[in-house]
C-alpha cells in the first residue's frame, strides 16, 4: 500500500521536518540580523566600513552555500578549532552568514530607493535625524524590502537542504536514510511535500503581500 | 555632495573592499600562524599536479554549467508562452509545472534524478542526469523572468505591430522579443551565477565537478578546510566576474526607461546614490 513506508516511519520524518523548520527559522533570524546591520554600516558607515561590509556581501554572495558549510563544518570541528561538531549549529551559521550577504543588499536597496531629497527636504523642515529615518525613511524602505526579503526566506528554506551534506538530520536526510533502507520512492514523495508545505504557503503570501504593499503605494 | 567628494567616497570604498579581502587573508594566515591551519597542509598546492586535478574538476563543471544554461534557455521561452497565452488547460499545467519545480530545493531534484534515473532504465552518466535536474529547475526559474520580460513591453507595441498586419510570430521576435531580452539579461546572468553555483550539489550525488574532485584532493593530502578555502576562491572569482558583467550590462541601460526585471535570491537593481 502506498504510503505504508512513511506510516512506518512517522516518527523520524516528523523530527526531521521539525529540524528544517527550527534550521530555516534560526538561520533567518541570523540573516536578518547579520543584514540590517551590514546594510546600515553599508548605507551610513565611513566608506572605509562601507568597502569592508561590500567585501563581505560579494564574498558570501559568489561562492556556494555547499562549499561554505563543507567549509565550517571541517573549520569548527574538534581536530581544527573545535568550536561544535554539532551538525544543526553548523547549518545555521553557515546558512546565517550566507543568506545575511543577500539579505544585506535588500536592505540596502530599500534604503537607497527612498529619493534623497525627501531626507532634504524632512531635516530642513525641522525634523531630527533620527525623525528622519523613522517617520519618512523606514516607513517607505520597509515597503520596498519585504517583497524580496520573503523571496529571500523561500530561497532560505530550499537551502535548509543542503544542510543534510553535512549530515544534520533535517527532512532530506531523514528521507534519504528511509529511501536507502527501504528502496522506496515514498520517503522521496515525502520529501518534496514536506519542502512544499513550507515553500508554497509562503510563496503565496509572498505575491499577496507584494500586490497589497503595490496599491498602496 | 559634490562630485569631488564622491569620487574621494568611491575610492575609499574601494580601500575597504580591499581591506576587506584583507582581513580575510590576515585571519586565514593568523590561523595558519596558530598552527590550526599548519602550512604543511597548504604544501600539496605548490604541486602542479594539484591544480591540474582541480582543474579536471573545473572542466566538468563548466560543461555542466554551459549545457544546463542553454538548455534552460530554449526550454523557457515555450514555457513562458505557455504561461502567458496558451489556452487554458495547457497553461494551467504550465503554471503548476513552474510552481512547483520553483518550490522544490534543488538538491532534492538532483538528488531525485541521478538516484531514480537507473530505475527507468535509462543509462544515462550521473553528470547528465544531474545536468538535467539543474536544467528542469533552471528553466522553470527563466521562464519566469522570460514572461516578466515579455509583459514588461507595453501592450499598445503589440497591438500596434499587430495592427499593421505583423503574425504573432513576428510580433515577438522583431518588437517584443529584442526589447524583452534587452531588459531580461542581467537577471538571466545573476541565474546563471545560481547556476554555477548550484552545480557544486552533484557532488553529494557522486557527480564528479569541481568539488568533487576538491574532496578527493583533501582526503589523500588530509586538508579539508584549505582545500575548501581553494574551491571557494575559484568559485567566487567565476561567479563575482559573472555578477560584474551583470552589473555593466545594468549600467549601460537608462534604468528610468527600462525597468530591470529580477531574477531569483533577490538581484537587486543597481541603484545610484
Amino acid at each position: 500500500m502506498f504510503g505504508g513506508v512513511i506510516l512506518d516511519n512517522l516518527g523520524i520524518f516528523a523530527q526531521g521536518y521539525l529540524a528544517t523548520v527550527i534550521l530555516a527559522v534560526a538561520a533567518m533570524a541570523l540573516a536578518l540580523a547579520i543584514g540590517t546591520v551590514a546594510a546600515s554600516i553599508r548605507v551610513w558607515g565611513p566608506p572605509f566600513a562601507s568597502g569592508v561590509a561590500g567585501f563581505y556581501v560579494e564574498f558570501f554572495r559568489n561562492t556556494p552555500l555547499l562549499v561554505q558549510l563543507f567549509f565550517y563544518a571541517t573549520l569548527f570541528a574538534p581536530r581544527n578549532l573545535g568550536i561544535t561538531s554539532d551538525p544543526v549549529v553548523v547549518a545555521i551559521i553557515g546558512i546565517g552568514i550566507y543568506t545575511g550577504a543577500f539579505v544585506t543588499e535588500a536592505i540596502r536597496s530599500g534604503i537607497l530607493s527612498v529619493d534623497p531629497r525627501q531626507v532634504e527636504a524632512a531635516r530642513s523642515l525641522g525634523l531630527s535625524q533620527v525623525q528622519t529615518l523613522r517617520l519618512v525613511v523606514l516607513p517607505q524602505a520597509i515597503r520596498t524590502v519585504i517583497p524580496p526579503l520573503g523571496n529571500l526566506s523561500i530561497a532560505l528554506v530550499k537551502n535548509t537542504s543542503i544542510a543534510s551534506a553535512i549530515s544534520a538530520r533535517e527532512i532530506l536526510f531523514v528521507g534519504l536514510l528511509v529511501q536507502s533502507r527501504t528502496f522506496s520512492l515514498e520517503p522521496f514523495v515525502a520529501i518534496l511535500a514536506a519542502y512544499w508545505s513550507l515553500t508554497i504557503p509562503l510563496s503565496i503570501a509572498v505575491s499577496r503581500l507584494e500586490r497589497r504593499l503595490a496599491f498602496s503605494r | 555632495m559634490t562630485a569631488a567628494a564622491r569620487a574621494v567616497g568611491r575610492g575609499a570604498m574601494r580601500l575597504g573592499a580591499y581591506l576587506g579581502l584583507a582581513i580575510l587573508v590576515a585571519i586565514i594566515i593568523g590561523l595558519v600562524a596558530l598552527g590550526v591551519l599548519p602550512a604543511a597542509r597548504w604544501a600539496p598546492f605548490a604541486d602542479v599536479r594539484v591544480w591540474r586535478f582541480l582543474g579536471e574538476g573545473l572542466l566538468a563543471t563548466v560543461q555542466m554549467g554551459v549545457a544546463a544554461l542553454v538548455a534552460s534557455l530554449i526550454l523557457s521561452l515555450p514555457l513562458a508562452l505557455a504561461r502567458i497565452g496558451a489556452p487554458a488547460p495547457v497553461r494551467a499545467v504550465v503554471i503548476g509545472w513552474i510552481e512547483l519545480v520553483r518550490a522544490t530545493p534543488v538538491l532534492a531534484l538532483v538528488l531525485g534524478i541521478v538516484l531514480f534515473m537507473p530505475r527507468t532504465g535509462l543509462d544515462i552518466q550521473p553528470i547528465w542526469a544531474a545536468t538535467l535536474a539543474l536544467t528542469i529547475y533552471t528553466s522553470a526559474v527563466l521562464a519566469e523572468i522570460v514572461r516578466a520580460g515579455i509583459l514588461s513591453i507595453p501592450r499598445g507595441e503589440v497591438e500596434a505591430a499587430r495592427s499593421l498586419g505583423l503574425p504573432y510570430a513576428a510580433t515577438m521576435r522583431l518588437v517584443v522579443l529584442p526589447q524583452a531580452l534587452a531588459r531580461m539579461t542581467p537577471a538571466i546572468v545573476s541565474q546563471l551565477i545560481t547556476l554555477v553555483k548550484d552545480t557544486s550539489l552533484a557532488s553529494i550525488a557522486a557527480v564528479p565537478e569541481l568539488l568533487g574532485f576538491a574532496r578527493s584532493s583533501f582526503t589523500f593530502y588530509g586538508n579539508p578546510v584549505e582545500t575548501l578555502f581553494v574551491v571557494a576562491c575559484i568559485f567566487f572569482v567565476i561567479c563575482y566576474t559573472l555578477s560584474r558583467i551583470s552589473r555593466r550590462l545594468e549600467l549601460h541601460r537608462p534604468a528610468d526607461v527600462m525597468p530591470p526585471v529580477l531574477g531569483e535570491e533577490g538581484l537587486q537593481p543597481v541603484v545610484r546614490a
